[in-house]
């Protein structure tokens, strides 16, 4: 009777198609395992690029007097869309200069609060106190107030603030 | 072994002598194979992988995915945005339909050698049970993008499963959850998907497979010769095999993106639904089956199928297993196997053409035109608080878009800049132009285009048609420039009486700046 070469095994033969085998399910089982890990690790592209946004128009300041304002700032969540809600302080000089400092006290990160009459801001957690500049003047921060890059733009004068 | 004295070796030995894995790999790969086997019984290798890649991406897609009305389409926009998470999706929706294309070959492979003849008749019907398991998955799998060809397909769906006979209500219920198509919809057939349907897979494939081995593989009609092991004879082949359809995944999966249409909007009254293309057979069925015979297309033709699919080993009883000397039975496949092709083929070309192809309509590139002299930019833009118009991804519904174009405030208080006042049409440009934005970037137009566009969209749209489009007060224009030039449409624009007395169209002179005149008047003009 006769018989296909396949059913009777060289040991030459067998050997290469075992290699082979091997080898394919090695480089097809690398594959799929460098793709999905890929994606299970890395979903995004990079880091979100800042963005510049609109705090408020010079018309809205006072000279030289701290003016909280609330942000709401978008925040790259994968696909949720979510938004940090986040109050600044923006610091007029009359003229063509605005500083902004974050609220958030740097001791432990409560939110400080401007005292017009002693014209300094005040944490009412731990009692830090920080000049108009929000340099320290008393209490445990161990840094000045956080600035933010800002600056004034267009005919209208916004103020934009990079978050 | 050589190695038997070196590290590696003892190790092995070590680790045989409490697994003894080294029988199991015995047991599992120098099974002895019917001699004359061939390429034709690699099939069922194929589908073995093809269920492996299913279920490696579909795990990972679950990393990314969210199963809610609201961020399901958001999600899978989210998994399309890097390269490897298109790969992935891709191989994912691709291989689906690999699955079931081989699904077929193999079925049909197992029909012709008749495999399914005693002892094998549960190992058939344990091969038709999976094979109903992955159109389960892929019906489930269809809706979770929730974009508008998911949340069509599956209003289709439910309806046709209210067709069941005696529970047809109930069965719509239980597939539906709540009272409409929506989150305890999606959830359901999430779960569905990813835990119910797999377990039973995987229970269902290890069945399968044990059984094949028990009776061994059913092999050529008449073997000639040494039955030969499996390991690396077979296995070669269907490494081969194997290695060629995977690669014609990784292939599609490379160059074609799965369509992501725009999100689900239940009161999208244009939409045309079409299912994926292995249903369009049955699609295609329903369409000669009108009204209250419609049961006979959806369930009894089905049915009948299915009957005669699992009673095959009853009703082709003879030991003979020869293609050519089972005449009857042959034809009989063949036929229905002509009627699936024909009626896929049918179902093809007979899709429906969605109006929305990938052209821009004149009340989109309006609508972009409105937006922008809205003060949607305001927060809309770059420094604004909001994603700029261009790179806005829709995932709510058009009657939300039309509150927050209204009242901006009302539905998203936060910073916001008093709304300018819109008309209804307005509104409606800026929906479209929304709709098209999140799934299509801008192409650019000519800048007279895009005024007249918005002038279209803001005026003419009320009484005219174009391209399908608008009220039918007004003849429709979309060949308004086969008898008219540009001059005589702007001073019919301007003034309608000064060239037809009794011209109801309302002049137009005084709303329009010259320059939107001139616009308007030279695009009617150019459509010819």
């Amino acid at each position: 009777m006769p018989t296909s070469d396949v059913s009777s095994p060289e040991p030459g033969r067998r050997k290469t198609l075992a290699l082979l085998v091997n080898s394919t399910v090695a480089v097809i089982g690398g594959a799929f395992a460098t793709l999905l890990g890929v994606f299970a690790v890395r979903p995004t592209r990079g880091a979100v690029s800042e963005r510049w946004i609109r705090a408020a128009v010079l018309d809205d300041l006072t000279p030289n007097v701290p003016v909280p304002r609330v942000l709401s700032v978008p925040r790259a969540d994968g696909w949720y869309r979510a938004r940090a809600r986040e109050t600044v302080f923006l610091l007029w000089d009359g003229d063509k200069q605005v500083k902004v400092f974050s609220a958030t006290c740097t001791h432990l990160g409560c939110q400080v609060l401007w005292d017009g009459e002693q014209k300094e801001f005040r944490c009412p957690c731990h009692g830090g106190v920080y000049d108009a500049n929000g340099a320290v003047l008393d209490g445990p921060p161990p840094r000045p107030l956080t600035t933010i890059d800002a600056r004034i733009e267009g005919r209208d004068q916004t103020v934009l603030v990079r978050v | 072994m050589t190695n038997r004295e070196t590290g590696i070796g003892r190790v092995l030995q070590w680790l045989d002598a409490r697994t003894g894995f080294r029988t199991a790999r015995h047991v599992l790969l120098d099974e002895e194979i019917p001699a004359g086997t061939g390429w034709v019984f690699t099939l069922g290798s194929v589908l073995l992988a093809l269920i492996c890649i299913q279920l490696l991406t579909g795990a990972v897609l679950t990393l990314y995915y969210a199963p809610t009305p609201d961020h399901a389409y958001e999600s899978v926009r989210f998994i399309s945005s890097t390269t490897a998470g298109r790969l992935v999706r891709g191989l994912h929706h691709f291989g689906a339909s690999f699955l079931v294309v081989f699904l077929v070959l193999h079925l049909l492979r197992v029909v012709a050698l008749g495999s399914y003849k005693p002892p094998r008749e549960v190992t058939w019907l344990s091969g038709l049970a999976l094979m109903g398991l992955v159109l389960a998955f892929a019906l489930t799998g269809y809706l979770l993008p929730w974009d508008q060809r998911a949340y069509w397909a599956t209003v289709v769906t439910i309806n046709i499963s209210k067709l069941t006979p005696f529970a047809g209500e109930v069965v719509a219920a239980v597939l539906k959850g709540g009272s409409t198509i929506g989150a305890l919809t999606l959830t359901r057939w999430y779960s569905a998907h990813v835990i119910l349907l797999p377990a039973l897979l995987v229970a269902l494939v290890v069945a399968h497979l044990v059984l094949m081995r028990l009776q061994g593989s059913s092999g050529p009609v008449r073997p000639r010769g040494k039955p030969f092991p499996f390991y690396p004879y077979q296995a070669f082949r269907d490494t081969v095999v194997v290695s060629i359809v995977l690669l014609a995944v990784v292939l599609l999966a490379w160059r074609g993106m799965p369509a992501l249409e725009g999100p689900a909007d239940p009161t999208d009254a244009t939409y045309i639904p079409r299912p994926e293309w292995y249903f369009l057979g049955l699609f295609q069925l329903l369409k000669y089956f009108p009204g209250t015979l419609e049961v006979v297309g959806a369930m009894v033709v089905p049915g009948i199928v299915a009957a005669f699919l699992a009673l095959l080993p009853w009703i082709d009883r003879g030991p003979e297993r020869d293609p050519r000397r089972r005449p009857l039975i042959m034809s009989a496949v063949l036929v229905g196997l002509l009627a699936v092709v024909g009626l896929t083929a049918l179902g093809w070309r007979d899709r429906p053409m969605n109006a929305a192809a990938d052209r821009w309509s004149l009340r989109e590139i309006g609508g972009r035109q409105i937006a922008g002299y809205s003060g949607c930019a305001k927060c809309h833009s770059d420094t604004g608080m909001a994603d700029p118009l261009e790179s806005l991804a829709l995932s709510r519904g058009a009657e939300w878009i039309a509150g927050h174009a209204i009242d901006p405030e009302m539905i998203a208080p936060g910073l916001r800049e008093p709304p300018a006042a819109r008309s209804e049409r307005e509104v409606a440009a800026i929906i479209a132009y929304v709709r098209r934005i999140s799934r299509q970037p801008y192409p650019g137009f000519e800048p007279k285009v895009e005024v007249a566009a918005a002038v279209w969209a803001r005026y003419c749209v009320g009484c005219h048609i174009i391209d399908g489009d608008g009220g039918k007060d007004g003849p429709e224009l979309s060949h308004a420039g086969a008898k008219n030039d540009a001059p005589k449409l702007r001073t019919w624009i301007e003034d309608p009486e000064a060239i037809d007395p009794l011209a109801d169209m309302p002049s137009f002179g005084k709303r329009l700046s010259p320059e939107q005149l001139d616009a308007i008047a030279e695009y009617l003009a150019s459509r010819k």
